[in-house]
């Protein structure tokens, strides 16, 4: 091997290693630069009572638990939407599923991106109808869905807050956070994560349809873990 | 199916009357024959398929074109129109889009403004005439219709105008023979015309006018086929002289929409005096209870007499829902 092709060799592995530091490494580089969001959220709103079944109950039981509120001893709330303003999320759902079971939405409280197709089923052999509506009130689809394992698919244009109701079973409500930020939802201890966040000062917001807070700002720093925790009013 | 989905929301007996109704706003009383037996199967069939919004009813009501074939919703609305215990109610599958001129053998609740307006110059006179008839129509039992027809006319001839009520018309129609099977529709019925407006002035003809007519429909394919003779006998043949009207139509929808387009083209004749009126016809919202129609009347003979005219109606079912429920 002469020199002149040892150093064309070493000039096309310099190139290489360029054109990877250029477009591969900046993602891995990026995950590194990223935080973490964490935090718990609570209220001291109580628990509510069980919701008195007016009509199916061999199906649905004589009453249902009341999901507005879900809250544990010590006052952890699940089901409440944690967004991050203005962080486009690297991923998310296109696709939602809303499940018929027991005369309730299943999950009651999901995310999914803008223009998603969301999927109502059911698993009750009785008549359930997903009615979904904008915050605002327009309406955007209600279709019946009256026997078990069938499947109907919808676009869910637009973004924002979509309230799902049935309008054979009153009681029964869902909701979809549409929105291509980066948002997370409480589980039952109330706690939310938040991973790889860009270091930056984002605001924070809370939703949950009963009980509200004022939105956080908060500092995320490449490699730690920034704590955020609210109390609903 | 009925009782295990419908009848959540639409009541056993088709009343949508419930003591714990699960919904807001209250369903339509299938038992009243004149809701059950008065829209085609295609504004049913929509409503059953794509949900209340899609005829402009309640968003409440959902869409089952996912579960069911379009066999399966024919079904529901034989079903419904079922609740009708009423023998002889003529099927909404004959009311037929209304045409400009021709009579609808369909009897109908409406309110309709016609106005014709038209401009003709002769002889270096020229002259300008617009009438508009206010058209009130109400449904009479089972296959009755009263209506009375105020019309309001100006005439401009040169520089000197005049104008006024003309000749006021009460009717009764009554529909003969109505063939859901072969969507065939017979009426027959009487106008007549009073001598309410100044013959002096040219608004009226001085004389009352018997005008018996037969009013006819049917469906051929998607088009629509109306017709429609009339005698127009005055009482005093020295005021008026008799004439025989005839109007033929057809027409057809873009869409089954009850907002759809439709369009058309009328026939129309009065003795020797024949006339083409393309025009085009739309449903005003979605449920369809106002409508307004567009024209123009072309003569093909005796033109110079009759002119050519710009013609329509704006209509309203006032027993319908205007605007879409929530």
């Amino acid at each position: 091997m002469n020199l002149d092709r040892v150093v064309q060799e070493c000039r096309h592995a310099a190139l290489a290693a360029a054109l990877f530091a250029a477009f591969i490494a900046p993602s891995g580089l990026d995950a590194q630069q990223g935080g973490t969001v964490t935090g718990v959220i609570t209220t001291k709103a109580p628990g509510l009572k069980p919701l008195r079944v007016t009509m199916d109950q061999r199906v649905c039981g004589n009453e249902l638990p009341d999901e507005a509120v879900v809250v544990d001893t010590t006052g952890r709330l699940a089901n409440a939407v944690v967004t991050l303003v203005g962080v486009k999320s690297p991923t998310g759902a296109t696709s939602g599923g809303v499940m018929n079971e027991k005369c309730r939405f299943a999950p009651r409280v999901q995310i999914t991106r803008p223009n998603a197709i969301i999927t109502t089923s059911s698993k009750d052999p009785i008549l359930h109808t997903t009615n979904a509506a904008m915050d605002g009130g327009k309406g955007l689809f209600n279709v019946a869905v009256p026997v078990p394992g069938i499947k109907i698919s919808k676009p869910l244009n637009g973004s924002g807050l979509v309230r799902l109701v049935c309008n054979t079973h009153p009681w029964m409500r869902g909701y979809i956070i549409v929105t291509d930020d980066m948002a997370a939802i409480t589980g039952a201890d109330g706690a939310f994560t938040l991973p790889n966040v860009p270091a930056g000062t984002y605001e924070l917001r809370v939703f949950h349809v009963k009980v509200t807070a004022a939105p956080e700002k908060v500092t995320v720093t490449a490699g730690q873990t920034a704590n955020v925790n609210f109390e609903l009013k | 199916m009925w009782t295990e989905w419908c009848a959540r929301c639409h009541a056993l007996d088709g009343s949508g009357k419930m003591q714990e109704p699960p919904i807001t706003v209250e369903p339509l009383d299938f038992t009243d024959c004149t809701v059950a037996s008065a829209e085609p199967d295609a504004d049913w069939q929509l409503a059953i398929t794509h949900g209340g919004p899609a005829v402009g009813l309640s968003s409440e009501m959902p869409a089952f074109g996912d579960t069911l074939d379009a066999d399966q919703v024919q079904g529901f609305v034989e079903h419904i129109r079922g609740f009708c215990e009423e023998p002889g109610w003529p099927h909404g599958n004959m009311n037929f889009p209304r045409p400009i001129f021709t009579e609808k053998a369909f009897p109908e609740n409406e309110f309709i403004v016609l106005p014709v307006m038209s401009h003709r110059s002769e002889l270096g006179v020229t002259r300008n005439d617009v009438d508009l008839v206010a058209l009130y129509e109400r449904r009479l039992g089972r296959r009755g219709m009263w209506e009375v027809a105020v019309p309001l006319s100006h005439r401009s001839t040169g520089g000197a105008s005049r104008g006024g009520i003309g000749d006021i018309e009460l009717a009764y129609k009554h529909v003969l023979s109505a063939d859901a099977a072969r969507t065939r529709i017979l009426s027959a019925g009487i106008e007549v015309a009073l001598p309410t407006g100044s013959e002096a002035r040219g608004l009226g003809k001085g004389t009352p006018v018997f005008e018996p007519y037969l009013a006819a429909g049917t469906v051929v394919g998607d088009t629509y086929l109306q017709a429609q003779t009339k005698v127009e006998l005055p009482v005093d043949g020295a005021q008026a002289s008799r004439a025989f009207v005839y109007n033929l139509y057809a027409g057809r929808d873009t869409s089954a929409s009850p907002d759809t387009w439709t369009l058309g083209i009328e026939l129309n004749g009065e003795n020797g005096e024949l006339a083409l009126t393309p025009q085009v016809r739309k449903g005003l919202t979605k449920t369809g209870a106002l409508g307004a129609a567009f024209g123009v009347r072309v003569p093909l003979t005796e033109r110079r007499e009759q002119g050519t005219r710009v013609v329509g109606y704006l209509l309203w079912e006032y027993l319908d829902p205007v605007r879409a429920r929530p």
